[in-house]
């Protein structure tokens, strides 16, 4: 059975390998004047020094505003990306067989179907798993710099770091077998996969994510400069802390935030979830797949 | 047409079904299905389509569990999803379908894999026999050439039962000539049992020495290709001519001034009618008579209680 998932997947190992060694050589070309451009302007003495301080507050805006945007903000664009690459291997994994009739080839050979799905689930999550952790330490190396001024939340670090670029490539991934078992089609599981997958990253991004724990509060003096997000000069004075709310009082200024050492309880909590749904859509498939009428 | 049987008469048969029957939601795809095959029958499946070929075939094969009774394939009872019934039996369905981008090699790569008792030698020999080279892919070979390579595997799989449906359908004339050629010689050579679905009665005439008449779900008739038409008559008169005292009417035709009839016949039959000529029935004549026969119920026949079912061989008076 390892062979013949083997011999059934190489393609798109083969291109998924393509993809990574593409990503990894534009971010490395992208990454080279960003990195030069890091150590000319001495941030990181300044980091280390006060960067709070006029003329650091200076030269680490300068560089965000000349590598910030175009080279990391832009990679919110990317975020559809796991998505992507889960669907178009998932669907096909049972959608294609289906589709073409082969499942009846593949299904009256001695090896059990239930045998054969759960020998392909293992091999294919394994590979998918390597992909996303070499994804992962690609957008991590080439974010090092940036890491250094805004911390980890932003949405452009967060769904590229840690944990949660593999576990949400998995859940799509697992949703468009199962879409594909029931629907029957390559594409039109591709497609049924991708809106639900898509919908909860957009939830996990945008709602639940800042919620994952009771954000702290903190009372600031009153005269502090109102800043909302995780910014290089957080409101709250540390680095990468994630600004959710402030109110300005005539005492004071009242700040609700995540603080930028919560990074990897939120990743376990994000893959978590995304790991759960994964595996709810994969068992559901062994099970729809043992009780179908053929 | 070879005898009904050629392996030894103590052994179970290849095929044994007790009151079989497969739901779909609310209607029955398959009911009531009981039969016995005996080991080395080539045995042809009739039905027009929907009439519960494949899901017949598919419980004979393990891709199904039914919702009543139950299906012994040598002896041991067919269960889906378990590798000992996948294992003795080998199947090519419909349209013998195969990966288009594995080569010929792959897909035996594949059967090697998958099937403990492979014969790797058997499925390259038969390769070379037909002149389809190895590396070529599936995609690039004609239809009759992927048929070859789908019954190869499934020889090789070196299972003792052969289920194959509608091998032929999607062949052209010569193709299904080579195909049922090759078909016939393995099962001749491995002392093979095989079920054969078709549509295409004339196909199967010349191929099988058993046979199973499906329709609306239930079987019809079922039993030695010799015995079933020596137990039937074609009886011909003027249309006018009752059938009420005919016994064993299976259907009647009625064509201007004649009517046809075909006719079951009993052991110790009695003298038939005066206005009504026997006459023997061919194979394909009576294959119809039952697919018909069933659309339009006999007198004192309801379809439901009484189906004319044809019976086990033995029983049948020549």
């Amino acid at each position: 059975m390892t062979w013949v998932t083997w011999r059934q997947h190489r393609g798109q190992a083969a291109v998924s390998l393509a993809v990574l060694a593409g990503l990894a050589v534009t971010l490395l070309l992208v990454s080279a004047p960003m990195r030069q451009a890091f150590s000319q302007d001495g941030i990181a003495r300044c980091l280390a020094a006060d960067p709070q301080a006029g003329s650091c507050q200076n030269t680490i805006g300068t560089f965000l505003s000349t590598w910030g945007f175009t080279y990391n903000q832009a990679l919110v664009a990317l975020l559809i990306i796991p998505g992507l690459i889960g669907v178009i291997i998932g669907a096909p994994l049972l959608g294609r067989e289906l589709e073409q009739g082969t499942w009846r080839m593949a299904w009256s050979q001695t090896v059990p179907r239930t045998r054969w799905l759960i020998t392909k689930l293992a091999l294919v999550t394994a590979g998918l798993v390597a992909l996303g952790v070499g994804m992962t330490l690609v957008f991590t190396w080439y974010r090092t710099p940036m890491d250094q001024l805004t911390g980890h939340f932003t949405y452009a670090a967060f769904d590229f770091e840690g944990l949660s670029l593999t576990a949400s490539l998995l859940c799509a991934f697992a949703f468009a077998v199962l879409a594909g078992l029931i629907a029957r089609r390559t594409i039109a599981a591709m497609v049924a996969a991708f809106i639900p997958w898509l919908a909860i990253r957009g939830l996990a991004d945008f709602v639940l994510r800042q919620r994952y724990q009771p954000p702290l509060t903190e009372h600031l003096p009153a005269s502090t400069h109102v800043l909302f997000g995780p910014n290089t000069t957080s409101m709250t004075g540390h680095l990468g802390d994630w600004v959710l709310s402030a109110t300005q009082t005539p005492a004071y200024v009242s700040v609700t935030y995540q603080p930028a050492s919560r990074f990897w309880d939120f990743q376990l909590i994000e893959a978590g979830m995304y790991l759960t749904l994964a595996t709810a859509a994969l068992a559901t498939a062994v099970w729809l797949l043992r009780r179908r009428a053929a | 047409m070879t005898p009904a049987t050629r392996a030894a008469p103590t052994q179970a048969p290849a095929l044994r079904t007790h009151q079989l029957g497969k739901r779909y939601g609310r209607t029955w795809g398959l009911r009531d299905c009981t039969l016995a095959v005996p080991a080395g029958a080539v045995v042809g499946l009739v039905g027009p389509n929907g009439a519960g070929k494949s899901t017949l075939l598919q419980l004979v094969i393990g891709l199904l569990d039914p919702t009543e009774g139950h299906v012994q394939v040598f002896g041991q009872t067919s269960r889906a999803h378990r590798a000992v019934t996948l294992g003795r039996v080998s199947y090519v369905a419909q349209d013998h379908p195969l990966y288009r981008d594995f080569s010929v090699a792959d897909m035996f790569h594949l059967g090697r894999a998958m099937n403990p008792a492979w014969d790797q030698r058997l499925a390259d020999q038969r390769m070379a026999s037909l002149g389809i080279p190895l590396k070529r892919k599936v995609k690039a070979l004609s239809g009759g050439q992927q048929a070859q390579v789908a019954l190869a595997m499934a020889l090789a799989k070196r299972a003792p039962l052969l289920v194959l449906d509608e091998p032929v359908a999607s062949l052209d004339p010569v193709a299904r000539l080579e195909f049922m050629g090759g078909l016939m010689a393995a099962v001749a050579d491995r002392e093979l049992t095989a079920i054969i679905s078709s549509h295409v009665v004339t196909e199967l005439e010349r191929v099988c020495d058993w046979v199973i008449v499906l329709s609306g779900g239930a079987v019809r008739a079922a039993g030695p290709v010799d015995d079933l038409i020596a137990a039937h008559r074609l009886l011909t008169g003027p249309r006018t001519a009752p059938h009420d005292g005919v016994p064993g009417v299976i259907h009647r035709a009625d064509s201007h001034r004649h009517s046809t009839l075909v006719v079951r016949i009993g052991p110790g039959d009695p003298a038939m009618h005066p206005a009504w000529q026997a006459q023997p029935v061919g194979f394909e004549q009576l294959v119809l008579a039952y697919l018909q026969g069933h659309s339009a119920p006999l007198p004192g026949q309801d379809p439901h209680v009484e189906r004319p079912v044809v019976p086990v061989p033995g029983t049948v008076a020549r």
